[in-house]
């Protein structure tokens, strides 16, 4: 069959049942404190496609509202691994707290590449999200809500793509936004010392509220080192 | 101050991702990621039939016996079959069509084919083939020939099993399946990405940079095409059509009929070998040596619901390469099908 086919669908739909992973790293906000003021984060899983990420973040005290600010980068596996990647800057700040309630909210700039045999494409976006939790020392819970937004994309079509596919494809910066999904899902860690454990999952759906992508879901297993 | 300008960084850099760019290009115009349809652009050649405007030329005599290519998908086109229309030069009269939703032919929003529900196979589809073979039917005594690929093949094999005596000879490739499940299981086998594969992620990570709702023709046929270009299980290496190949580049996937396609076959699983036991004419059925999904113990399976038929290996090349690939083409597979054509 030529076309992309529905078996293949439920095929990666059932594949994302397995896969975990996540879109920023999950912080122990109760965990905060002027010793421990850099936190580096490995994560593993998946995020439209099974991928494996590496950040760093450094805590800004600003009063009652502490900050996280750093970045993170991530790529897919495949048999070429630098052609695809996804660089995230930006802040997570702690809004409210009671008792061992606390919301986050997070905003981030992202750029990211894509690459197969037809196109290069490169996108600056955007991702914003919410995080209502329970912290304790050792471990927090919590739930999440945000939107990826793919601002403007730069195309880059290929010989090969102009050859047997279109030969008359625009390549350039497309605005305004070529795409966009909200997600929403669930974390949870297990705190020590100076390295705790998360795990982050939830569901992607696309800016129509109707459709979905390739790969639904998201998740992601996840280590930080304080320090 | 220092402090301070590290926290607004990355708004600041948000901003300028934002904002940096003015002049407007749309993922989602005519023309600027894919190809226009025959509706779009009114100098491509193209038929009316059966309420839809399809991209459709024909070479060779009008009154030569007709050969119908179906193209596969659903969703595909014909351009990668138009190594065959060198027959035009032998003595046929070569048809191609874009099917409905299909290459540059006309779209339609994916609620109408599922508005056809448990007869959509005879609305979308052989109506529409019916219709074909009607705008280029000169006379009743005019011999008809389909030959389908894949998906097409499936369908010449349903349209033959429907009007067994409308049909002179039936040339097909690699039909998938007939019966549903065969099809649910060769889709399964020949689209098995492995779970940290270049493919799995060509197909999955694209979904962050561009999304499409139902019906955006657009942008859902363009990341159609981008995933369905080439697929190393079945063993196709992209069309080589030499001089057969246009002058214009425009192959289009039809990522609507295809979604609402198998929608439809999940919900109402089809019977395309239904009457093809009353097609007592010689079929060629061909499969080829490079599709991994094709084995030979599944074209035995396939084939066994012709009552008469010839069955041709094409080695050396896969899926679609016994008409993709234009050495191919003229060593081998243009005289089995003129051999095929003249036994009947």
């Amino acid at each position: 069959m030529k076309a992309i086919t529905l078996k293949s669908i439920i095929a990666i739909i059932a594949i994302s049942f397995f896969q975990n992973e996540i879109y920023a790293q999950a912080v122990n906000w109760e965990k905060t404190s002027k010793q421990n003021k850099n936190l580096l984060h490995a994560n593993i899983g998946a995020e439209y496609g099974i991928t494996a990420g590496l950040g760093y973040h450094r805590l800004i005290p600003v009063k009652r509202f502490p900050l996280w600010i750093g970045g993170e980068f991530s790529m897919p596996l495949g048999n070429q691994l630098a052609d695809d990647f996804k660089v995230k800057l930006g802040a997570q700040i702690r809004i409210a707290a009671y008792n061992y309630f606390q919301f986050s909210a997070r905003v981030q700039g992202i750029a990211r590449r894509y690459h197969n045999q037809s196109v290069t494409l490169f996108n600056f976006g955007s991702d914003f999200a919410g995080t209502l939790g329970y912290y304790r020392k050792h471990w927090f819970w919590g739930a999440e809500a945000g939107f990826d937004k793919a601002i403007v994309t730069h195309f880059k079509h290929s010989d090969w793509y102009k050859n047997n596919i279109y030969d008359n494809v625009q390549d350039g910066w497309y605005e305004p936004a070529t795409g966009g999904d909200f997600y929403y899902g669930l974390q949870g860690g297990f705190c020590m010392k100076k390295t705790d454990f998360t795990l982050k999952a939830g569901r992607v759906l696309q800016q129509d509220f109707k459709s979905q992508p390739l790969l639904p879901f998201y998740g992601h297993l996840g280590v930080n080192f304080n320090f | 101050m220092k402090k301070s300008f590290i926290i607004y960084l990355p708004f600041i850099i948000f901003a300028l991702f934002s904002f940096s760019c003015t002049k407007e290009r749309y993922i989602d115009e005519p023309g600027n990621l894919v190809s226009k349809t025959v509706v779009q652009d009114s100098t491509l050649p193209s038929i009316l039939v059966n309420g839809a405007l399809l991209h459709s030329e024909a070479f060779g005599s009008e009154d030569n016996t007709l050969i119908i290519c179906i193209h596969g998908g659903p969703g595909g086109d014909y351009r990668y079959m138009l190594n065959c229309k060198t027959l035009a030069t032998k003595g046929y009269r070569v048809v191609f069509y874009d099917q409905r939703g299909a290459g540059l032919s006309q779209r339609f929003p994916k609620r109408w084919y599922k508005s056809q529900g448990g007869d959509a196979i005879n609305k979308i589809f052989y109506d529409e083939l019916k219709g074909v073979i009607a705008h280029y039917k000169t006379s009743a005594s005019q011999k008809v020939i389909l030959l389908g690929q894949s998906w097409g093949a499936m369908l010449a094999t349903g349209y033959t099993g429907k009007y067994p005596n409308e049909v002179n000879g039936l040339i097909v490739a690699e039909p998938g399946g007939l019966k549903w499940d065969d099809v649910v299981d060769y889709i399964s086998e020949s689209r098995s990405f492995k779970l940290w594969s270049e493919s799995l992620n060509d197909a999955t990570y694209i979904d962050q940079f561009m999304t499409g709702k139902e019906d955006q023709h657009e942008i859902l046929d363009y990341k159609a095409g981008l995933i369905g270009s080439v697929n190393t299980i079945v063993g196709d290496v992209g069309s080589d059509l030499g001089n057969n190949a246009p002058s214009y580049v425009a192959s289009r996937s039809g990522a609507v009929v295809n979604a609402a396609s198998y929608e439809l076959g999940q919900d109402f699983k089809p019977d395309f070998s239904a009457g093809i036991n009353n097609f007592s004419t010689k079929t060629l059925f061909i499969y080829s040596s490079n599709n991994k999904a094709y084995p030979d113990s599944w074209a035995e399976k396939i084939s066994s619901a012709y009552p008469n038929k010839e069955i041709f290996k094409a080695q050396g090349v896969g899926h679609s390469g016994m008409f993709d690939q234009v050495n191919f083409w003229t060593t081998t597979m243009e005289p089995k099908i003129i051999s095929y054509i003249q036994s009947l």
